[in-house]
């Protein structure tokens, strides 16, 4: 029923209606199961160019889209140039990672993976596991709130929510309101609170500034990075226990995870799950070049 | 008195310490200062029955914090079951995400710790703190003996003395238990390191080589080390006397010099034992150590042989009030701090003090624990020539393999004034050799 009612929604703004729908559905405990499945095709590159042979670079790569309930992995592949002996293994959050030391001088390293995604939309990864979801209830890294964020939350109103779901989605709507998107004005080490002091800021910091205040509201909250159609780059959202299972939140969009958006890795902030991680000798400026791309297949 | 006839060589063996390099380096305001580390030549003698006593109960102590460890890596039944707030977990600076569901080899945590007790006027002992991380202070005692043995072989005759020199073989051992297959190495961080003499000298009493990170290089999830001619060995365990922090540039701390990148990854596949494991801090610092005597009981089925200072937690309200009522009789300790700074004396703050104290303690409740003064027995040291008291502690080793074996000897430190409790080193005391007597 669910699926045909999602088929005769074309467009993204019902699409929407029908997901808050289901999740709503979902708090209130009824099953949801199979609802719409989508295969989505992605290519990831990226390629740094150093102004210097670099003598010797160890590199730490999650880009290998998680199993779990919503998504499966239908197929991928990868490549590292300059060729060097890699490993595969999981974190402690259990992202895939691709990690190496090249030890010939280069001037160019260039990663690319390509593969297929199955996207089960509403297939919620279940969390029954209490010791694994504890830690994303606590401050942590770049989510520690500071004066301004405490001042923030504190203005928040949350007696019209009902249960944690909701907090989540009014939590969203705010923060959409109050914060502005601009990019250019932070970078990779900006912490939740500088860039709500500042006010503007791209997703990395929306994912940041939404998890602090979740944990401020007892939700556990964690930092997801991930691919989307549509956009250039990664991207980053946030998942929040809501009950038992893990509903996935856009605070940047204001919406919440539609299946178009495959995910890479997740964890406390965005340093568990940096796409690329690297240590090097000398090797000078380097210019990072990312290009991203997915598509919808059809099925066959 | 036999004792004499050593306390005519306390001049001698300082002097050989000094010869030996025997030092203790310390970061004061930036500056990196070496200092000798005093010897006092009058031991602390330790009865065979009140030995047998500790041993037990240390034993016991390690065996739990060692599984509580393992507990919290993985199903952490023990905050389920509502022993330990969760908050004493996840808020700790010690805890470590990188370390969820990552096994050590044979599930061994702590395969060398360092556990301080205090000996009370009523003669009963007390465990003052646990130290899980990179305890170190072992090699003291150890030269410390050899010297006096060689200054005054007699000595060591006449006194019904177990021998300290098997603190190597116990070392070792407890390495070899955990290694999967391959060399062992002492990681260093280098000779402006606090406790470098005692990495070496373990390493030449040990056999192990002695290695800084440089040295050491990860390939395919194994590690290697890399001899001065070039050759490749394979190495299965490492006794890093660097903390976890500066381990591994790829994992933790980006900016440390000293660790070996990807060595984590090596350790999450079980080729290397990383000595001590990842991760200990959670389960030594200030505020868990209020929890250990339940950690015993929980997972033991036994009572604690040893008891903890008497310690309130002001986390908890009645705690608290305990806390308030009593503040000039207690001493504060931060909990994230080490080494003997960050303790306060609730009697010697000044008015404005203690109010400024007690408004942070109310803010941050987690952050410290109270614990009563003890009131502990006095060593005699020999003080320019004349016998004064000092307050003193005993650092007890436990080696793990097999099972926990307790080092018959330990490092006995004494505060360097008269009015001082403490007596951690890196505020500059002194130490004693620990005779355990036998039968």
């Amino acid at each position: 029923m669910l699926r045909q009612l999602y088929n005769i929604l074309p467009d993204t703004g019902k699409k929407q209606a029908c997901l808050q729908f289901c999740m709503a559905a979902v708090f209130a405990g009824l099953q949801v199961r199979g609802g719409f499945v989508t295969v989505l095709h992605f290519e990831y590159q990226m390629e740094i160019e150093y102004e210097e042979n670099v003598g010797r670079c160890y590199y730490t790569i999650k880009c290998i889209p998680r199993e779990d309930a919503r998504q499966h992995l239908l197929g991928m592949e990868f490549s590292i140039l300059p060729e060097t002996e890699h490993s595969i293994g999981e974190d402690s959050f259990g992202n895939k990672q691709i990690y190496g030391c090249e030890t010939e001088p280069h001037r160019q390293f260039i990663f690319h993976i390509t593969g297929d995604v199955e996207i089960i939309q509403t297939d919620y990864e279940e969390e029954a596991a209490e010791e694994k979801t504890g830690i994303f209830r606590y401050p942590y890294g770049k989510c520690m709130p500071g004066p301004g964020l405490l001042r923030y939350y504190e203005s928040c109103d949350f007696s019209s929510c009902g249960n944690s779901y909701e907090v989540c989605v009014e939590l969203m709507h705010r923060l959409h309101r109050d914060f502005t998107y601009e990019s250019g004005v932070t970078h990779v080490h900006t912490t939740a609170e500088e860039a709500w002091e500042l006010g503007r800021g791209v997703c990395q910091d929306y994912a940041h500034i939404y998890i602090t205040l979740l944990r401020m509201a007892g939700i556990p909250a964690r930092y997801v990075c991930g691919l989307i159609i549509g956009e250039g780059a990664s991207h980053a959202w946030v998942e929040a226990l809501c009950g038992s299972r893990w509903l996935a939140f856009d605070p940047t969009n204001d919406c919440l995870v539609l299946d178009h958006y495959i995910k890479l890795g997740h964890g406390r902030d965005t340093s568990d799950c940096a796409i690329n991680r690297g240590l090097m000798w000398n090797g000078g400026a380097q210019t990072q070049k990312i290009s991203v791309l997915v598509e919808k297949r059809e099925r066959e | 008195m036999e004792q004499l006839e050593i306390l005519k060589h306390t001049d001698k063996i300082n002097e050989l310490l000094a010869r030996y390099g025997v030092k203790f380096g310390i970061y004061k305001n930036n500056v990196f200062k070496e200092q000798l580390f005093p010897f006092d030549s009058i031991p602390r003698i330790i009865e065979h029955k009140e030995f047998e006593h500790l041993e037990k109960g240390l034993k016991q102590r390690v065996m739990a914090l060692n599984l509580f460890l393992k507990d919290i890596y993985s199903k952490k039944q023990i905050v389920k079951d509502g022993i330990v707030p969760e908050d004493f977990i996840f808020a700790s600076s010690g805890y470590m995400a990188e370390c969820e569901g990552v096994a050590p080899p044979k599930g061994i945590y702590s395969h060398i710790s360092g556990i301080d007790l205090v000996k009370g006027k009523d003669g009963s002992w007390y465990i003052l703190e646990d130290n899980l991380r990179v305890p170190s202070g072992a090699s003291y005692p150890m030269i410390a003996r050899e010297l006096c043995r060689r200054s005054s072989p007699d000595t060591f005759h006449n006194h019904r003395l177990e021998d300290n020199r098997n603190y190597a073989d116990l070392l070792r051992r407890a390495m070899d238990y955990v290694n999967p297959g391959g060399h062992t190495v002492i990681l260093t961080p280098g000779r402006y390191n606090a406790a470098y003499f005692e990495h070496s000298y373990l390493a030449e009493k040990t056999g192990a080589h002695l290695a800084t990170g440089s040295e050491l290089i990860v390939e395919k999830d194994n590690l290697y080390y890399i001899s001065s001619n070039g050759v490749k060995e394979k190495v299965g365990a490492v006794y890093r006397r660097i903390s976890d922090e500066y381990l591994d540039p790829m994992n933790f701390n980006p900016e440390s010099l000293i660790g070996i990148p990807h060595i984590y990854e090596v350790f999450r596949k079980g080729n290397v034992a990383l000595i001590n494991a990842p991760g200990n801090g959670v389960a030594d610092d200030k505020g868990i150590y209020y929890f250990v005597p339940k950690m015993i009981r929980y997972y033991l089925g036994e009572e604690p042989i040893l008891s903890n200072a008497p310690t309130y937690l002001p986390f908890y309200e009645e705690d608290m009030k305990y806390v308030l009522a009593h503040f000039d009789d207690l001493v504060l300790k931060d909990v994230a701090e080490a080494g003997g700074y960050g303790v306060v004396f609730g009697s010697s703050m000044t008015k404005e003090q203690k109010q400024d104290f007690i408004a942070l303690l109310k803010r941050e409740p987690r952050r410290f624990i109270a614990q009563e003064v003890i009131d502990f027995q006095d060593l005699d040291i020999v003080d320019h020539g004349e016998i004064v008291p000092r307050k003193a502690d005993l650092r007890a080793f436990v080696l793990m393999a097999e099972e926990p074996f307790v080092w018959k000897s330990g490092l006995t430190r004494f505060s360097r004034n008269s009015d001082s409790f403490i007596v951690n080193s890196s505020q500059g005391g002194g130490f004693k050799d620990t005779w355990v007597l036998y039968q």
